[in-house]
């Protein structure tokens, strides 16, 4: 007797469409059929205006789907929001709040008491190693420490979901590996967030996740499964035979 | 994989604890500033012994060349009658409340603006309109209609300082970055929340050089109406040594004007070098 798997993110033909500023009517996504269980890393890439985006806002309510149904732990979208955690392309952290009270915010906005907020606050930042900066500014902090702040914050919250927009490609290629290691940490250090992850890098896309979806002009491509063993060494890793195979099967599709 | 975290974070120390360099500059930056402002004390001392020198000579028509040591006198005299304290204070009230009053409705004002543009379309022309409007021209309108008290003061003031502090509000309120409210609706924020914790920090900057303008215009309202008429208040001092020829005394109430000017302006300053210390430097 097999037991089923929750499916947290459910999407069935969901299409999106924008009117372009010159009134046209432009089809983003082309009915996609998407089933994502939980605890499961999915990575989508494709070139820029294939639609990964918008996909992302789609599950995170920000955008309506002309048609189509899109089910996030059983409810819409909307309702789905407090289970979700967002990290976008910049990190949007709040200049005018420091480190500790960016990451603070979201506990804020759920009203959560001030010293429950502090703790679990302190402790998140801990975690990703910036204890030492919880007072500094964002100005005064790298762009790595922004970004892990960011996470610390998303974090914070405890989402079923996290919903990522290429949130490491503003960093330089060191401090990138650094921040990918340190979230691989986060995310296999407890039980597994689903994880929805937009990039433009193959490589990325393949070393982090269990299984990449390629989009091309609205339309799902190509749908593989990674199959290469955790823990990653994030370094080592585009040695992997499988990992070759499947970045020049997609390089060759894009 | 620890060592390149490690050397992210040291980079992160170096940055923010001043070097030896960074004293060096201090000092250098000191020693101008010392000769900046003996500069400053040279060319007020100079101002002075000009303005002694025309009125001793008596340059100007005699009623106009009063000196300075005059006007020291008559300030010493009016402080010790106590006719200098009162009307200041007159003043100072009616510029406190016009400025704190229409600060509080053009912020708000200029940030619901901000927010909803297509009512700021429509209404857009009328405030411009009533802003190009000379103000001034108003004083003797509040004074028939509230009389030569304080309210005629405050109406004027708060004409000029509302227009200010609201555009200063409205424009902040633009500045927001939209990845801030996409990122607070995922989060489940409600408008309000968005209101208070994003768009009203957002807008403080602006609304903090509105309202250090503002507060200028409001001493220059309140004076102003004070000009045309009024039973207290500076304005109403210089306008009356004015007819009495008594020039002394107005040179001494302007430079006691611009000096309470310059002291608030030194004011908001400080504070909004506090409340602002989250910005970036302007040389970053």
């Amino acid at each position: 007797m097999t037991t089923a798997i929750a499916t947290d993110i459910d999407l069935r033909n969901v299409v999106v469409e924008f009117t372009s500023p010159d009134g046209e009517n432009n089809r983003v996504l082309n009915g996609i059929d998407l089933d994502v269980p939980a605890g499961q890393f999915i990575a989508l890439v494709g070139k820029s205006g294939c639609g990964k985006t918008t996909l992302l806002n789609a599950i995170a309510a920000l955008v309506e789907p002309a048609s189509g149904s899109i089910t996030v732990c059983g409810a819409n979208p909307r309702a789905a929001r407090k289970n979700l955690g967002f990290m976008p392309a910049r990190d949007a952290l709040l200049p005018w709040r420091s480190a500790l009270g960016n990451v603070e915010y979201g506990l804020e906005l759920r009203g959560v008491g001030k010293q429950e907020r502090r703790v679990i606050s302190r402790k998140w930042l801990d975690a990703v190693r910036l204890s030492s900066a919880e007072k500094l500014w964002p100005w005064q902090l790298s762009q790595g420490m922004r970004q892990r702040v960011a996470l610390a914050r998303t974090w914070a919250l405890d989402p079923e979901i996290l919903l990522m927009d290429e949130p490491f490609a503003a960093l330089d290629v060191t401090t990138r590996v650094a921040v990918q290691e340190e979230f691989l940490r986060l995310w296999q250090s407890e039980r597994r967030k689903t994880v929805v992850f937009v990039t433009h890098d193959l490589g990325e896309a393949i070393g982090l996740a269990d299984r990449v979806v390629l989009l091309a002009d609205g339309d799902v491509l190509y749908d593989v499964d990674v199959g290469i063993e955790r823990p990653r060494d994030l370094r080592d890793i585009a040695a992997d035979p499988r990992f070759q195979e499947i970045h020049h099967r997609l390089r060759s599709a894009i | 994989m620890s060592e390149v975290l490690k050397v992210d974070v040291g980079t992160a120390i170096d940055e923010i604890a001043p070097g030896s360099r960074a004293r060096q500059q201090g000092r250098a930056d000191r020693r101008r500033t010392v000769f900046v402002r003996c500069l400053q004390l040279g060319i007020l001392i100079g101002w002075f012994a000009l303005w002694q020198l025309t009125a001793e000579l008596q340059i100007l028509d005699p009623v106009l060349s009063k000196s300075p040591v005059q006007a020291w006198e008559w300030f010493v005299q009016a402080v010790e009658s106590g006719e200098l304290w009162s009307n200041t204070m007159a003043t100072m009230t009616a510029v406190l409340i016009s400025w704190v009053l229409a600060s509080v409705v053009g912020a708000v004002f200029g940030l619901a603006l901000g927010l909803l543009p297509t009512v700021e379309r429509v209404i857009a022309p009328f405030l411009d309109a009533a802003n190009a409007m000379p103000r001034i021209a108003l004083a003797p309108l509040f004074i028939v209609a509230f009389g030569i008290g304080i309210t005629a003061k405050v109406a004027l003031a708060c004409t000029l300082v509302f227009f200010i502090v609201m555009s200063g509000a409205r424009a902040g309120v633009r500045s927001v970055d939209q990845e801030w409210l996409r990122m607070s609706a995922v989060m489940g924020a409600s408008k309000l929340q968005v209101f208070v914790k994003i768009l009203f920090p957002v807008a403080t900057p602006a609304i903090f050089a509105a309202l250090r303008l503002g507060l200028i215009y409001a001493l220059l309202g309140v004076v102003g109406s004070e000009l045309i008429s009024a039973k207290d208040g500076l304005g109403q001092l210089i306008s009356k040594y004015s007819s009495l020829f008594q020039m002394e005394a107005v040179y001494a109430i302007l430079i006691l004007l611009s000096l309470g000017a310059v002291l608030l302006n030194l004011l908001m300053l400080a504070a909004e070098q506090w409340l602002l210390r989250w910005q970036a430097p302007s040389d970053m």
